[in-house]
């Protein structure tokens, strides 16, 4: 009970190891608090992004004169009085404390650069909410925002005026002609492209062998060119019916743009919409963030490329280290002679667990890159050098590197595996007169599947957030095309690929307009810890049921 | 039959079992060993090994050089003929050998157009100086590939004639050319210089509108030569005496310093300028060869020597290597010594045949070849000297470089020019290496161990069994996120709110005592009830003081550091500030390290023998007395093990250091700078760098540096982890 005497009450309080038990709950409170934090923190700026935030208008007074602007807010900030005084001149009593400071996305980046402003709150006038503005989500150029004008087909203006229905209507018939350009693109004429570069590593490797017959290849040389003539007039046609719709807005500062329909993904009028309607807007927006391939030196659109040569590369890593880690596991725990070998081995496997993941790289580039892919050039892509095919960094070397990665991780996780199937189950099993593989294949491994597959999963999840090996061994900000396609051999190793761990660093770090493209980051970022922490989660689950399947298996 | 074939089904199983599991180990021993295969040739000794010789049948030579792909060498005789010798067939020229007449006069002098490697200036008895273009062409035909040489006169084939400029004989020249402007410097017997500079020099037509300059005459000059981008101008004479001229400002010639390269004992015997033109290499007749290299002195710029190597016989002649800081000096004893300047080594000594007269020599442009070119000889050489500017001493001493006042450690590895060699100093990045690393272990030892006292010894199982995985999970951040929050948000958070962030460091432990002595005022029933749950009753309480601080972060400021923490640390301290900070990186890094330690440890602590901690209580120990003195020992080397591979864990980390620490080799302890890291460095630099190289295979070698050094942590965790695995097994 409390004394009445504080000093001794503290004295005894101290001796009492009481301040160091609280100190040492604090650490953990301390971990507590950071990693709830980091979650928050990326979940609240990456996912409010998406969010059709409402549009503002207001006249804003500068030293230089007055301007009216027109945006969203991104962002604001609160800053000392006497530091916003000395850096900028005005009128002390007009100044609050602290002066606010609000980040204003103007956008039309093409009309008015900068597409993001400071500005004073204090000094802004006419705070209002336009219900007609419209924002443009824009192929290029970034979006725009003004009020809508004028509409033309072919430079005349449409009967009816430029209604926000007509407006609409005729973005959706663009996207769907620029759909269908993509799709020529990237299916046909990419297609016949590398045909035609197929025939000429033909013509190479003929010339190479001595063949001098080449009658065959210029048949089909000619064929192909006459079907890219044909694919190349209709890109043209459609490329023409996608111009055929102008739009005008006019601009804060009420000067009027015009701009092609084809050029518009998306508008909306923010401050007209229910909350619905901005819920299915939100939604719209992450799936497209999800959906597809990033725009603008990846400072717009989506994330989809990164994410498929994130799935692909982990695929084909567990391919290449499953086999490998339960076969040592197995080696380890049932065969291998118990003392110094399995000590050696034991050890060897902890230490490529602790070796930096980038010395994996410069390993993987060095051994994988150059000496395995080098040679494979040499020994069978002779028509196509002096450019690499596999001499250079790639999906199966990154994938390969990765294995290696994380083949302790597997190895450990199976060989736990392996320990819990009961002795007895081995020993049955041998009475009757099976042998050690049949017991192996027929009873213990089925028994430890679970601890493979959850190997395997804590493979991935390590795998898919690793960012610096796959720096050296085969990841670009942008692939030109992903390294799966309807083309034959439909799967392409030999590609390079986007990986969202490295899409985070290089669109936070390497981007021309980092601003623009933060909450993109974050939206990134937290994608990539919500799928590894997934994973990890369900490799925990996988084990605490293994654990009780053991359990009862026991009893 | 049936049996046969399970027989063998399971023979095969063992053997491919024991081979993976072997591979395991083959896995590792391939990574370094391959790692050291690549980084052994920076090490290996350099090597001479002599080709051929060749018959010229011509005395009276001036100049040698030879083709990049050492298939012709061209000679230039006295006479004024070219001869070009195919250097693969050791027969000796035959008698059809091309000759190319360049001058009817004879010819004085023959030098490079600096910094052109094939565009000769000819100096001739007649006071003239005629420019040729030798071209070697490489062609090829069915199944060979072979080089087809040319000489070409420029500017309309017309010579400069000379006497319209100076009276005497011209002594000596040396000409300049930058795209389209040239100048041309030349020297006459009486010591007077004339510059002479044509701005629009065009292969095609004749020199013309020449912008004359007369320099300060130079006494006793013999020769003279154009410095660094033809901005200076030497003047030697033949006992060693120098003048520097600045010449960077068109009719404004400043004479800078001048002096005496030998001391007044000895005698100068040859002088050579290194690459780029920033240093001279003096020899003199005691056989003792200096550096002397340009280097300012207040406004003044003036040769300075560097560094000397000394051989036992007086060096005769020397040739500098095309591409790099190295040479090939000819000793009287008919020795040549290759030498690199900027490592200071003399890498390899070898004979060579020479008549009365030193050799003339050339190097091949990567320095792989050597033609030596005597009286009516020419010998060819194969130099195997890939890295010589690397050692183990200038990868981690000090080096003198040239343009610098002193030595230094520096790791830069590409430069703006090819005139300066990059900078490859290790010891800012092991420093950098360590420092983050310190830094990092900083924030996180103490909090990843008090974690896992607290949640092996006081924790409520029911918590302990949420906090496992949720470790776990911090365990499996990427780091790709921790260092991109810790570069973009956590770096500008920290620099605005430095007060804030300091004063936390204080304020959050005094909180969670405060609220520790508080608790005692609760009921005893609640208090036994929660004693579990501390850690979770601690977050509100941190959350909050760290919101308090923050929020009154502009308030503190004023309070304790006179508005701006920054600024009061740059004036009170001195310490200077970066954005990107070992701070910053030591937090991240640190976060990432927490849950590896943390398992570690928590296990050792965890798998204490319970009947030590039983009979330290019945002894009538406290449970914290019993912690800190007999938990806590006995898992001790647990806790070290736990450390060590954390500290692998950080020694190795790269995206949270690329990301958040500015990258900058620095040495500097100073928690407010930045750093750059080995792991970093081998990120950031060998996507772009050429395969073979000495950058290469330096970036190799970091790798090889960081195996070995997570290797030893966690070889020396392991083992102490078994050694406490069987002390518990004892106990």
């Amino acid at each position: 009970m409390p004394g009445s005497d504080p000093s001794r009450r503290y004295g005894a309080w101290w001796q009492s190891g009481a301040p160091w038990i609280w100190l040492n709950a604090a650490a953990i409170g301390t971990g507590i608090l950071a990693v709830a934090g980091l979650f928050v923190l990326l979940a609240v700026r990456g996912l409010g992004h998406f969010w059709p935030g409402e549009v503002i208008s207001f006249d804003y007074r500068t030293n230089a004169g007055g301007l009216h602007i027109v945006g969203a807010r991104a962002g604001r900030e609160a800053i000392a009085r006497n530091q916003y005084l000395e850096a900028v001149a005005d009128d002390p009593g007009a100044v609050p404390d602290p002066v606010e400071r609000w980040l204003v996305k103007t956008g039309n980046r093409r009309e008015a650069a900068p597409d993001f402003r400071w500005v004073f709150a204090h000094r802004a006038t006419n705070l209002a909410a336009p219900p007609d503005v419209v924002v443009f989500e824009r192929t290029e150029w970034g979006n725009a925002y003004g009020f809508l004008v004028g509409l033309a087909e072919n430079g005349v203006s449409v009967s009816g005026g430029p209604t926000w229905a007509a407006l609409t209507e005729r973005i959706e018939r663009a996207g769907r002609l620029r759909s269908e350009i993509d799709r020529l693109r990237d299916s046909e004429i990419y297609e016949i492209d590398r045909q035609l570069e197929r025939l000429r590593f033909e013509r190479r490797r003929r010339a190479l062998d001595g063949v001098e017959r080449v009658g065959d290849i210029e048949t089909d040389e000619a064929r192909l060119r006459a079907a890219y003539r044909a694919a190349a007039i209709r890109r043209a046609e459609l490329s023409e019916a996608l111009g055929r719709d102008e739009v005008s807005i006019r601009l804060m500062d009420g000067g009027e743009a015009t701009f092609p329909l084809g050029t518009i993904i998306r508008a909306w009028q923010p401050n007209r919409m229910t909350v619905r309607a901005k819920l299915g807007h939100y939604l719209e927006g992450l799936w497209s963030f999800l959906s597809e391939p990033p725009r603008e030196a990846n400072t717009e659109g989506g994330v989809f490329p990164a994410i498929f040569g994130t799935v692909m590369m982990v695929l084909v890593m567990s391919v290449l280290v499953t086999p490998f880690g339960v076969i040592a596991a197995l080696y380890l725990r049932e065969y291998a002679p118990q003392g110094g070998v399995v000590r050696t081995i034991r050890i060897a496997v902890h230490n490529l667990a602790g070796v930096p993941s980038i010395v994996y790289g410069v390993f993987g580039l060095g051994f994988f890159v150059y000496a395995v892919g080098g040679t494979l050039d040499d020994l069978f892509f002779r028509e196509a050098q002096p450019a690499p095919t596999f001499g250079t960094p790639g999906l199966l070397w990154a994938s390969l590197t990765l294995a290696l990665l994380t083949l302790p991780v597997v190895i450990v996780s199976v060989e736990e595996g392996l320990a819990r199937v009961p002795q007895r189950i081995r020993e049955g099993s041998l009475a009757l007169g099976a042998t050690k593989a049949e017991t192996l294949f027929r009873m213990v491994l089925p028994m430890a599947s679970p601890s493979i597959l959850t190997g395997v999963i804590l493979a991935v999840a390590r795998a898919a957030g690793e960012v610096a090996p796959l720096m050296l061994v085969g990841v670009v900000k942008l692939a030109p095309a992903l390294p799966v396609d309807g083309n034959f051999p439909f799967v392409h190793l030999e590609r390079k690929f986007m990986h969202l761990g490295f899409h985070i660093y290089d669109v936070g770090f390497q981007s021309p307009n980092p601003v623009a493209a933060r909450p993109l980051v974050f939206a990134t970022a937290l994608l990539l810890i919500v799928i590894v922490v997934v994973l990890n989660s369900t490799a925990t689950l996988l084990r605490s049921r293994l654990e009780a399947r053991y359990r009862t298996v026991e009893n | 039959m049936r049996t046969d074939r399970h027989r063998l089904f399971d023979t095969l199983t063992r053997r491919l079992v024991a081979l993976g599991g072997w591979s395991v180990l083959a896995a590792i021993a391939l990574i370094f060993f391959f790692l050291v295969w690549v980084v052994a040739p920076i090490f290996a000794p350099v090597s001479v090994e002599r080709l051929s010789g060749v018959d010229t049948q011509r005395g009276d030579l001036l100049a040698v050089s030879t083709d990049d792909t050492f298939a012709v060498a061209s000679l230039i005789t006295r006479g004024g003929e070219l001869v070009f010798l195919d250097m693969a067939s050791a027969r000796g020229a035959p008698p059809d050998t091309p000759r190319h007449s360049l001058a009817e006069a004879p010819v004085k002098a023959v030098k490079p157009v600096y910094p052109s490697a094939n565009t000769v200036a000819l100096l001739t008895a007649d006071n003239r100086i005629h420019f040729y273009r030798i071209v070697h062409e490489p062609r090829f035909n069915e199944n060979s590939r072979f080089v087809t040489s040319r000489v070409d006169a420029l500017f309309d084939a017309t010579p400069l004639h000379l006497d319209s400029y100076v009276d005497n004989e011209v002594a000596a020249h040396d000409v300049f050319r930058e795209g389209s402007r040239m100048q041309v410097a030349i020297l006459d017997e009486t010591g007077a210089t004339v510059l002479l500079e044509f701005p629009h020099a065009d292969d095609a037509r004749p020199l013309r509108d020449a912008r004359i300059e007369r320099l300060e005459p130079a006494g006793d000059a013999a020769d003279v030569m154009f410095g660094p981008g033809g901005r200076w101008l030497y003047r030697f004479s033949g006992n060693g005496a120098y003048r520097l001229t600045d010449i960077a400002r068109p009719g404004v010639p400043v004479e800078q310093g001048a002096g005496q390269l030998v001391g007044a004992a000895g005698q100068l015997t040859a002088l050579e300028m290194l690459l780029g033109r920033y240093s001279v290499l003096v020899a003199d007749e005691r056989g003792v060869v200096t550096q002397w290299s340009l280097r300012r002195a207040g406004s003044m710029t003036d040769l300075a020597p560097v560094r000397q190597f000394r051989f036992p016989s007086p060096i005769d002649a020397m040739q500098a290597e095309p591409r790099r800081k190295g040479f090939v000096a000819f000793a009287r004893n008919r020795q040549a010594h290759l030498v690199h300047t900027t490592s200071h080594r003399v890498l390899e000594s070898f004979r060579f045949e020479s008549g009365p007269a030193p050799p003339l020599a050339a190097f091949s442009p990567a320095a792989d070849r050597l033609v030596l070119a005597g009286p009516g000889r020419l010998a060819s050489y194969a130099i195997h000297n890939n890295h010589p500017e690397i050692s183990w001493s200038t990868l981690w001493r000090r080096v003198f470089y040239e343009g610098y006042d002193e030595p230094v450690h520096t790791w830069q590895s590409s430069s703006a020019d090819t005139d300066f060699e990059p900078k490859f100093s290790l010891t800012p990045l092991l420093f950098g290496t360590l420092k983050a690393a310190f830094y990092a272990m900083l924030f996180a030892m103490p909090l990843a161990v008090m974690g896992a006292v607290y949640t092996a010894c006081f924790m409520n199982p029911g918590m302990r069994r949420l906090i496992r995985p949720g470790i776990e999970t911090m365990a499996g951040l990427p780091t790709v996120v921790l260092g991109f929050l810790a570069g973009l948000w956590l770096a500008p958070l920290v620099e605005n709110m430095l007060g804030a962030v300091i004063l936390c460091l204080a304020a959050l432990p005094m909180s969670v005592l405060a609220c520790a002595f508080a608790w005692q005022w609760l009921p005893g029933r609640v208090r036994a009830r929660l004693e579990g749950w501390l850690a979770l009753v601690t977050v509100p309480v941190l959350a909050a003081t760290a919101w308090l601080v923050f929020s009154f972060d502009a308030e503190l400021e004023a309070v304790l550091f006179g508005g701006d923490a920054r600024a009061w640390m740059y004036n009170a301290l001195g310490l200077g500030y970066d954005q990107r900070n070992a701070l910053v990186v030591g937090i991240a890094m640190g976060l990432a390290v927490i849950p590896v330690i943390f398992s570690v440890a928590e296990q050792a602590i965890a798998d204490v023998p319970a009947h030590l901690v039983q009979g330290s209580l019945a002894l009538g120990a406290s449970r914290w007395q019993t912690v800190s003195r007999i938990v806590m020992l006995t898992a001790a080397p647990g806790i070290f093990s736990a450390v060590m591979i954390g500290l692998g864990r950080v020694v190795g980390e790269t995206m949270i250091v690329l990301m958040a620490s500015g990258n900058t080799p620095i040495l500097d302890l100073n928690v407010f700078q930045g750093m750059r890291t080995f792991a970093a460095n081998i990120v950031v630099e060998l996507p772009t760098t050429e395969v073979a190289s000495s950058h290469y295979r330096l970036l190799f070698l970091i790798a090889l540096l960081l195996f070995v050094m997570t290797f030893a942590f966690n070889t020396a965790a392991e083992v102490v982890r078994e050694r406490l695995r069987d002390r518990y097994a004892r106990l």
